[in-house]
C-alpha cells in the first residue's frame, strides 16, 4: 500500500484567549492511495478545516502534514500553489467553476498551469467530456449548465490535471438526491478504474454508503475510523 | 488565457466599466484639449506680436535698447543686412529709427516713441498698415505725413491733415530739434502702448531731422518655414567677430511671451498630474471593487493553484485591458473635441493679456505626439494604480476568500 498523505498530530485553533476553538485536536491520519475516504461528523466538527490543511490552504497551529513523505510546512506561498496544482484536486459545494470560462476552458485551466501542451489538453477533455458524460457542451458557461452538471465539470476538472488526492467539500450538499448519488457513482468509478484517491467531508448517508472508509471528527478529534470494503 | 480571463472579467460589469473607462477617456481628452488649448493660445499671441510689429527677430547696437539712445546706430548696417539675406529663410526686413520724443498739437503736447520706416519695407512686416482707420498708410520714405495711434490722436485732438510739431534730440550734437508733420492716417492696432504712444514717419524725414546720416536704430526681419515654437529652423546669428551689434529673437524680444509659453507648460503638468492621480483612483476603485465582489471566485482561483503572482498578473492584465480601452476611447474623444474647436474656433477676440491683444479666434493646436505621450501616461496611470489591487489579490489567503461562499 502506498501512503498518499498522512498528518501527524495536527492541531489548529481560531481565536485567541476565551474566545479560541480548538477546530482540529491531534489529528493522525494516514491515507492510502485508491481509499474512497468520508470524513464525517456534526457541523462545527473541524471537517472543512481538515480539507483546508490537507492541501495547504491553510495553516494547521501545530503539527505536520507529509505527501510523499515532504512536509507540507518547508514551503512557501507559491510552492504551495504548485503543490496544489500538481498534487491536489479540489471541489467545493458550490460555485466551483470559473464563470467567465467556458466548460472547455475552466476543465483546461489546471492543465495550462501546468504547462501540459495544447494538444494534449484538448485529448484529455475530450476524454472527461465524454466521461461525465457533457460531450457537445464544451462551449458552455457554468451558469449556462444545472448544478449537478456544474459539479461534474468541477469534478472532471479536478481529476484532469491527474492528482494524487481529490478533496470535496460537501461536493453533494447543493444537489438533489438524485443527482447526487449519479455523480457520487461517477466519482466511485473513478476511483475504481484509476485508484483515484477521494476525501470527502459530507453529511450525506449517500456519501457515507459508498465509502470505503469513514472517519468520524467530533470537536475536532477522530473519534472513529472504520474501514469497510 | 489570463488575458482571455482577465478581458472577461471585465465585460462582467459592463456598466462599470464603460463608466469607469469614460472617466478616463474623458480625462484623457479634457487634457489634449486643454494642451491644445493652451498651444493654440501661445501660438495666436506669439504670432500676434511678431507678426503686428516684433519680426522674428531684431538687430540692434549694444545697448540701443537699454535706453533708446539715439546715438546708438547700428554698425556696418549694409554688411550685416547682407550676410543676414544668406540665411535661407529669411522672407523680408525693415529698417527703422527709433526715438522718444514729443508731440505737440494745438491740443496739448505727448510723449511719443516715434519709429521712422520706409512704408514700402515696413508693409509686410509690421501691421500698422492694417490698422489704419482715417487716411491713408504713409506712402514714401520721405515726406512730412505722420500717422499715430487712435488714443494719442484722441488726447491731442489731431484730425487729418492737422499740423503737429515732433521734438527730439539729435544725434550728432544733442541739441533739441523740431519738425513740423501733417497728420496723414490714424491707426488702432488694439494694444494700448501702441495706439497711446507710437507714431510712425517716414525713414528718411527722421533721419534728416535727428542727423543720423544713414544710421538705423532697428532693423526687423521676418522669416518664413519656423517650427512649431515660431523659430527660424536655421540659427539666425551674427558674424562671432560682430561685438558691436546684437541680435535678438522674439523670445528674448519680449520674454513676458516667452514666459507665458513656459508657464502654460508648467501649469499643464500640474493639471495633468491632478487629472492623472483622480483617473488613478477611479481604477483603483473600479478593480477592488471587482476584487471584492468575486471574492469567492478568486479563492477559487487562487485554490486551484494559481500562484499568487499569476493572480497578480491576472489583476494587471485587467487593469491594462480597462486602460487599453479607455485610452483608444480617450484618443477618439479628445481628436473629436480638438476637432470640433479647432474647425469652430474659440472667440477671445479683444481680450488683451499680458500687453498683448487676441487678434483673432482661437483654434486649439492639437500636437500628434500629445495623442501618444497622454495616452501613455494615462496607461502608465492605470498600471500604477493597479498595483494596491494586485497586492490585495497576492496577499489574499484562499481561505478567507472561500469562507465567503455564498449559499
Ligand atoms: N477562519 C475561522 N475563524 C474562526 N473560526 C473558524 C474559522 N474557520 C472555522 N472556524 C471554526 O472552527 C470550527 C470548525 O469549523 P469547520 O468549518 O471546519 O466545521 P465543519 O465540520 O466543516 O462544519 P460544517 O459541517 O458546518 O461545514 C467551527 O467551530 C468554526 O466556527
Ligand atoms: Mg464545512
Amino acid at each position: 500500500m502506498e501512503t498518499v498523505i498522512a498528518t501527524e498530530r495536527l492541531n489548529k485553533k481560531f481565536g485567541e484567549g476565551d474566545l479560541q476553538i480548538n477546530a482540529l485536536r491531534e489529528v493522525d491520519l494516514t491515507i492510502q492511495r485508491g481509499e474512497f475516504t468520508a470524513i464525517v461528523g456534526p457541523s462545527g466538527s473541524g471537517k472543512t478545516t481538515l480539507l483546508n490543511i490537507l492541501c495547504g490552504l491553510d495553516l494547521p497551529t501545530s503539527g505536520e502534514i507529509r505527501v510523499s513523505g515532504k512536509p507540507l510546512s518547508s514551503m512557501n506561498g507559491t510552492e504551495l500553489s504548485r503543490f496544489r496544482r500538481n498534487h491536489i484536486g479540489l471541489v467545493f459545494q458550490a460555485y466551483n467553476l470559473i464563470p467567465v470560462l467556458t466548460v472547455l476552458e475552466n476543465i483546461e485551466y489546471v492543465m495550462l498551469l501546468q504547462g501540459i501542451s495544447p494538444r494534449e489538453r484538448k485529448d484529455r477533455v475530450r476524454d472527461f467530456l465524454g466521461r461525465i458524460g457533457l460531450e457537445g457542451k464544451e462551449k458552455r458557461f457554468p451558469s449556462e449548465l444545472s448544478g449537478g452538471q456544474q459539479q461534474r465539470v468541477a469534478i472532471a476538472r479536478a481529476m484532469v490535471s491527474e492528482p494524487d488526492l481529490i478533496l470535496a467539500d460537501e461536493p453533494t450538499a447543493n444537489l438533489d438526491s438524485e443527482t447526487g448519488s449519479q455523480l457520487l457513482d461517477m466519482m466511485r468509478r473513478f476511483n475504481r478504474e484509476q485508484k483515484m484517491t477521494f476525501i470527502f467531508s459530507t453529511h450525506d448517508p449517500m456519501i457515507m454508503e459508498r465509502a470505503t472508509r469513514l472517519i468520524t471528527l467530533t470537536d475536532g478529534k477522530i473519534v472513529q475510523d472504520e474501514r469497510r470494503e | 488565457m489570463f488575458w482571455k480571463l482577465a478581458w472577461r472579467n471585465l465585460w462582467r460589469n459592463r456598466t462599470r466599466t464603460l463608466l469607469s473607462s469614460f472617466v478616463i477617456a474623458f480625462g484623457l481628452s479634457a487634457l489634449v484639449f486643454v494642451d491644445g488649448l493652451m498651444e493654440g493660445m501661445t501660438v495666436n499671441m506669439v504670432r500676434n506680436a511678431t507678426d503686428t510689429f516684433l519680426g522674428h527677430a531684431q538687430l540692434h547696437r549694444q545697448g540701443f535698447r537699454d535706453e533708446l539712445d539715439v546715438k546708438r546706430t547700428i554698425a556696418d548696417l549694409d554688411q550685416r543686412i547682407a550676410s543676414l539675406e544668406q540665411h535661407p529663410d529669411l522672407e523680408r526686413w525693415s529698417k527703422r529709427v527709433l526715438s522718444q520724443g514729443m508731440l505737440a498739437s494745438s491740443a496739448g503736447a505727448e510723449p511719443v516713441l516715434v519709429i521712422g520706416v520706409d512704408p514700402k519695407r515696413e508693409r509686410d512686416l509690421s501691421k500698422f498698415d492694417e490698422g489704419i482707420r482715417d487716411g491713408n498708410y504713409l506712402e514714401s520714405a520721405s515726406g512730412n505725413d505722420m500717422l499715430v495711434g487712435s488714443k494719442l490722436a484722441e488726447k491731442l485732438e489731431l484730425q487729418l491733415g492737422d499740423r503737429i510739431v515732433l521734438t527730439g534730440i539729435d544725434a550728432d550734437t544733442q541739441e533739441m530739434v523740431q519738425e513740423l508733420f501733417r497728420l496723414g492716417g490714424i491707426f488702432h492696432m488694439g494694444t494700448r502702448e501702441m495706439d497711446e504712444a507710437m507714431v510712425l514717419a517716414p525713414l528718411q524725414t527722421l533721419q534728416k531731422m535727428l542727423l543720423l546720416e544713414e544710421g538705423v536704430h532697428e532693423v526687423a526681419f521676418r522669416f518664413s518655414n519656423l517650427d512649431r515654437d515660431g523659430f527660424p529652423q536655421t540659427p539666425v546669428m551674427l558674424p562671432v567677430d560682430d561685438r558691436k551689434n546684437k541680435l535678438q529673437l522674439w523670445s528674448e524680444l519680449m520674454p513676458a511671451l516667452n514666459m507665458m509659453k513656459e508657464w502654460s507648460g508648467v501649469s499643464m503638468s500640474i493639471i495633468s498630474i491632478i487629472l492623472f492621480f483622480i483617473i488613478g483612483l477611479g481604477i483603483t476603485n473600479t478593480l477592488l471593487m471587482g476584487l471584492y465582489e468575486r471574492m469567492f471566485e478568486l479563492g477559487v482561483i487562487k485554490s486551484l493553484g494559481t500562484t499568487p503572482w499569476q493572480a497578480t498578473r491576472l489583476m494587471f492584465y485587467e487593469a491594462a485591458c480597462l486602460g487599453l480601452v479607455s485610452v483608444l476611447f480617450g484618443i477618439v474623444l479628445s481628436i473629436l473635441f480638438t476637432w470640433i474647436f479647432a474647425t469652430a474656433g474659440i472667440d477671445y477676440t479683444g481680450i488683451e493679456f499680458s500687453g498683448v491683444t487676441f487678434q483673432e479666434k482661437i483654434y486649439p493646436a492639437l500636437r500628434w505626439e500629445r495623442l501618444v505621450q497622454y495616452p501613455f501616461w494615462t496607461f502608465g496611470f492605470t498600471m500604477v494604480a493597479s498595483i494596491y489591487p494586485s497586492w490585495k489579490l497576492f496577499r489574499m489567503m484562499p481561505v478567507e476568500a472561500l469562507r465567503k461562499r455564498k449559499f
